[in-house]
């Protein structure tokens, strides 16, 4: 179907892509600024960014294998600009069969005309703008409460520090078990890839050596698809 | 008009209000974040009135609502508790990024947690958040250039990697929770214990996987809490 890969959607999609990657720079300008005024060195903002950077290309790459299955049924501009914000791949398929099975037909099929394909792209865009919209109506307000429970007393920024590390302990608690569960090779690889952490942290304190410990995560990533290679 | 506004205030802040800290940081992310979100939103949703009305391939309000209530159904609890509960960690620069560029779970948080670790950093702090939007925001660079590669250089690219190997790539997403879990269980093993063994239990469970995300963290916070306010009183 030619609407599917039409310039109208290539540019809406850059357009989208464009604010996505503004909003990244932005950021990180804003970010070297404080981060300068709270006194970070320039060694450990540059440590940040790149330490983001390789620790993002591992999963970047996984997301990247699964959107490829979306091009097919959506096309080029629309697959860039649905996986380019909010969204992944999985819950997208999901929506754009929910939308093409509302105009009664199936994505791929020979009734998935132009009208179902635009049925398709508003069920997309109206479900992944209730995040974006719900994080722009209330993260102010978010961080307006979490100002007030911090600013009455040292002891309660103590609690607000101990609730930070807990939640994110827990998220990845809850993701690595959510993991384990689903099987033999799944369960080598979160157990290979701690070793592996744990080992090059302590090796990297050890030495000194920020570079390993830049390098860590993506290290131990490669070390589990190595060693789950063996287990699949 | 809005652009040359921040520009401003960014330049008479230090002058004006050099021990506030943070306070101009956090209102620029405010503007530039909700300016940025809701710039994507209008622009998505001007995608579908386009082609309905300006190309006039309109399936119809009722076929719309129905994908859209279908569609809501399974994700309109998501589009709230997610913001809501990965919040303390992210902060509100964190939260614009991450919910902007998506993939939270999988890479913004690992991405976040792995600088945080490299440069030394506490989560919760100052330093620990703009660490974390420092990373989510390359992470998110990353992410665009190699989502670029894959649409221009298409499927032709993947079909060059061998079978074999394209297998072991549902193992990328446990390995990075893996060696994430690590990072922090090295420094605090006993959230690290706890937070393992509520996943476990509550991963057994049939509940919906944003309910069993919300439990294992509000469980686990309650936990950590508890024996922190032990060990407080022990030591006092």
């Amino acid at each position: 179907m030619q609407l599917a890969s039409s310039w109208h959607i290539w540019i809406f999609a850059l357009f989208v892509l464009a604010i996505v990657i503004f909003q990244a720079v932005k950021f990180i300008s804003l970010a070297k600024g404080a981060g300068t005024e709270i006194g970070m060195t320039k060694k450990e903002i540059n440590s940040a960014l790149k330490t983001g950077a390789i620790a993002a290309i591992g999963p970047s790459f996984a997301i990247v294998i699964v959107a490829i299955s979306l091009i097919p049924l959506l096309g080029d501009p629309l697959t860039l600009l649905r996986i380019g914000v909010i969204g992944s791949a999985p819950v997208e398929s999901v929506g754009a069969s929910l939308g093409a099975g509302a105009y009664g037909t199936e994505l791929g099929s020979s009734g998935f005309n132009m009208e179902a394909f635009t049925a398709v792209v508003w069920t997309l865009c109206l479900g992944g703008s209730g995040w974006l919209i719900f994080a722009a109506l209330a993260t102010k307000s978010m961080s307006k409460l979490e100002a007030k429970a911090t600013e009455k007393s040292e002891k309660n920024k103590r609690i607000m520090g101990i609730i930070t590390t807990a939640a994110m302990v827990a998220a990845f608690g809850n993701l690595a078990s959510a993991e384990m569960v689903k099987g033999f090779s799944y369960i080598v690889a979160v157990l290979v890839a701690s070793a592996t952490m744990v080992i090059l942290t302590a090796l990297g304190n050890k030495y000194k050596k920020n570079w390993l410990r830049e390098w860590s995560l993506g290290i131990a990533i490669l070390a589990s698809l190595v060693v789950g290679y063996f287990t699949i | 008009m809005s652009a040359i506004k921040p520009n401003i205030v960014q330049k008479v802040e230090p002058v004006n209000s050099p021990p506030a800290g943070l306070d101009g940081f956090y209102r620029r992310t405010h503007f530039w974040g909700r300016l940025t979100l809701w710039s994507a939103i209008i622009l998505t949703l001007l995608l579908p009135m386009y082609l309905s009305f300006g190309l006039g391939h309109h399936p119809g309000w009722s076929v719309i609502l129905a994908g859209f209530t279908a569609y809501a159904g399974i994700v309109a609890v998501v589009w709230v508790l997610e913001p809501m509960m990965y919040f303390p960690i992210l902060g509100a620069s964190g939260t614009y990024i991450s919910f902007l560029t998506g993939n939270v779970g999988n890479m913004c948080l690992p991405s976040a947690a792995a600088a945080q670790h490299a440069v030394g950093a506490e989560p919760g702090t100052e330093k620990g958040e703009i660490v974390a939007t420092l990373a989510i925001g390359a992470a998110s660079l990353v992410n665009k250039v190699f989502l670029i590669l894959i649409i221009l250089g298409g499927s032709v690219l993947i079909s060059m990697i061998p079978q074999n190997i394209q297998q072991v790539l549902p193992l990328v997403l446990p390995a990075i929770f893996g060696g994430v879990l690590a990072q922090f269980a090295m420094k605090k093993p006993i959230y690290g214990v706890i937070a393992l063994a509520l996943g476990f239990m509550i991963n057994l469970t049939a509940l919906p996987v944003y309910f069993k995300m919300l439990f294992c963290i509000g469980l686990t916070i309650a936990v950590c809490l508890y024996l922190e306010k032990k060990r407080g009183a022990a030591e006092a």
